[in-house]
């Protein structure tokens, strides 16, 4: 779709294997703020760009997939902007 | 106590957030913040509860505390309801301080916080310690560890006489929270005493503690635990930065590939130590010379007892709680499995002894996780280990799902206890005696599909 990020769930997973020292596959779905921390910055890295994230966006994160919503869509809203 | 934090210049750069708060400001906003505290009924003997994210009002208070005469219970602003309510019926503070808003934006280091103080008790202290910590305890409910203001003091004198801290005019970039002992006596009180600027980046990110060191042409040393590090080796500096002395980082060991890739990337030295809420700093190895052994801290013992490691502490840290197996005689005995090498003394640290894990520089014990799990109602057994992460293997005794159950912890644990994995089985693994069966093989075979 034109406009959506390449950003994926396996890349979400890639990027908290690296911080868990752990393969993609055994990385758990359950984040906490640490692993959301962690996700903010590399995808700031690899986007250059600063997502505008509320705490209220970040408490509602719970799991990968939740992660995936929130940055995707702040990755669009910065891209628009 | 103005002694020891506030004998420097008055128009010395305590704090920088980043509009610069100089020694006679922090001085004027916690003699202000004392009356507050008086007012709303702290006495000398007392006790103020502060439940602040780290923030200028959590200084401000800390501070008002002390120079009330009162003891500061220090409550990290994770802690769930349910696990502040139990340390304050434990701990019996005159006033909790807590944040009627707050503001800033997410992943700040520093928040924006309008504090509000509430009258809670009407009684004296239970110890006579300047400052109360929690730990993750191994009985179920918190440890509670007291530190007496000698203690203190003493602690801020053995930095001052440690190689490779940062000196006065210099500056520390801090990452660690300031309710911990890191952030709370090698950042704050160490930087009040020794005239070293304490800068807090914007932000938790790898870009953000560039763009802090970079701020400012005075020598820079960033203080913080091992995910820090992996923030920082993963960003690409724009530019030089020669005000960066070193790293320095508590808490668990680091690998010695993220080491390298950190000194790779930035060519100062990342600097180690070993700590305890207990005692404070123990050891350090800030030249990273002897990666990952320590030397002990001016002042402290480091002795190793059947493979455990003992360090010196004169009077017993835990309040409420006479455990010969933790304290005895004027050694802390740490569980902390180590060796010390007879001829030059360092120490090294291989691990713990019992089942308390580290995540992201927090110390948590999983028989606390554990025994909360197990309490929850629709949990008939459970087993908590560490997995590379903390996981969790529950027994329903009825209709349970795992939202239902990630729901209750919520409430019941702060988020950095709480459990990365969740598995429901309708039986937990047991030996023939029936006892609940521990190793992760274990569990893992018994939660394949």
């Amino acid at each position: 779709m034109p406009g959506q990020p390449d950003l994926g769930r396996a890349d979400l997973l890639t990027m908290l294997a690296e911080l868990t020292a752990k393969p993609a596959a055994e990385v758990p779905d359950r984040i906490g703020s640490m692993e959301l921390a962690w996700l903010v910055h590399l995808i700031e890295q690899r986007y250059e760009r600063r997502l505008d994230l509320t705490d209220d966006d970040l408490a509602g994160i719970r799991t990968v997939d939740d992660a995936l919503v929130v940055f995707r869509a702040s990755l669009i809203a910065t891209a628009d902007g | 106590m103005d002694d020891i934090l506030f004998s420097g210049h008055p128009t010395d750069v305590c704090l920088r957030l980043p509009e610069p708060i100089d020694r006679v400001t922090l001085h004027r906003l916690v003699t202000a913040a004392q009356d507050r505290l008086i007012a709303a009924g702290l006495r000398p003997g007392g006790a103020a509860a502060l439940r602040l994210p780290p923030s200028l009002a959590y200084v401000v208070n800390l501070l008002a505390t002390w120079r009330a005469g009162a003891q500061a219970i220090l409550l990290d602003h994770r802690l769930t309801d349910h696990e502040v309510d139990r340390a304050l019926t434990r701990l019996t503070p005159q006033v909790v301080i807590a944040p009627l808003r707050t503001a800033g934006g997410a992943l700040k280091v520093f928040v924006d916080v309008t504090e509000s103080v509430t009258r809670h008790a009407d009684r004296p202290a239970v110890s006579g310690h300047a400052v109360i910590q929690l730990s993750s305890g191994s009985t179920g409910p918190s440890k509670v560890i007291g530190r007496t203001a000698a203690d203190l003091v003493a602690e801020v004198g053995r930095y001052t006489r440690i190689d490779g801290v940062p000196l006065p005019g210099e500056r520390i970039i801090l990452l660690p929270s300031m309710v911990h002992v890191l952030g709370l006596v090698g950042g704050l009180l160490y930087g009040l005493h020794a005239g070293v600027e304490l800068v807090p980046p914007q932000r938790l990110s790898g870009d953000a503690v560039l763009a802090a060191i970079a701020a400012d042409p005075t020598p820079a040393t960033v203080l913080g635990v091992p995910f820090h590090i992996g923030l920082l080796a993963s960003t690409r500096p724009s530019g030089p930065l020669p005000q960066l002395r070193r790293m320095t980082t508590g808490g668990e060991l680091v690998p010695a590939a993220v080491a390298q890739a950190f000194t790779d990337r930035y060519g100062v030295p990342l600097g180690n130590m070993y700590g305890m809420t207990e005692v404070g700093v123990i050891g350090t190895d800030l030249h990273g010379a002897h990666r990952p052994s320590i030397a002990p801290a001016p002042g402290i013992e480091v002795r190793e007892s059947d493979g455990e490691l003992w360090v010196s502490c004169p009077a017993s840290p835990y309040v409420g709680l006479s455990d010969p197996t933790r304290w005895a005689d004027g050694w802390l005995h740490t569980r902390d499995a180590g060796t010390v090498d007879a001829d030059s003394g360092l120490v090294t640290v291989r691990g713990r002894l019992d089942s308390q894990v580290s995540v992201g520089g927090m110390k948590v014990d999983l028989t606390e996780v554990e025994a909360t799990v197990a309490e929850l109602p629709g949990v008939a057994a459970a087993v908590v280990v560490w997995d590379d992460g903390i996981t969790a293997y529950v027994q329903p005794d009825g209709p349970l799902s795992e939202e239902m159950l990630d729901k209750l912890l919520a409430e019941r644990l702060a988020g950095y206890k709480r459990p990365r994995v969740l598995r429901l089985l309708d039986a937990l693994p047991r030996t023939t005696t029936g006892k609940l069966v521990r190793s992760t093989g274990a569990l893992r075979s018994a939660a394949r599909p």
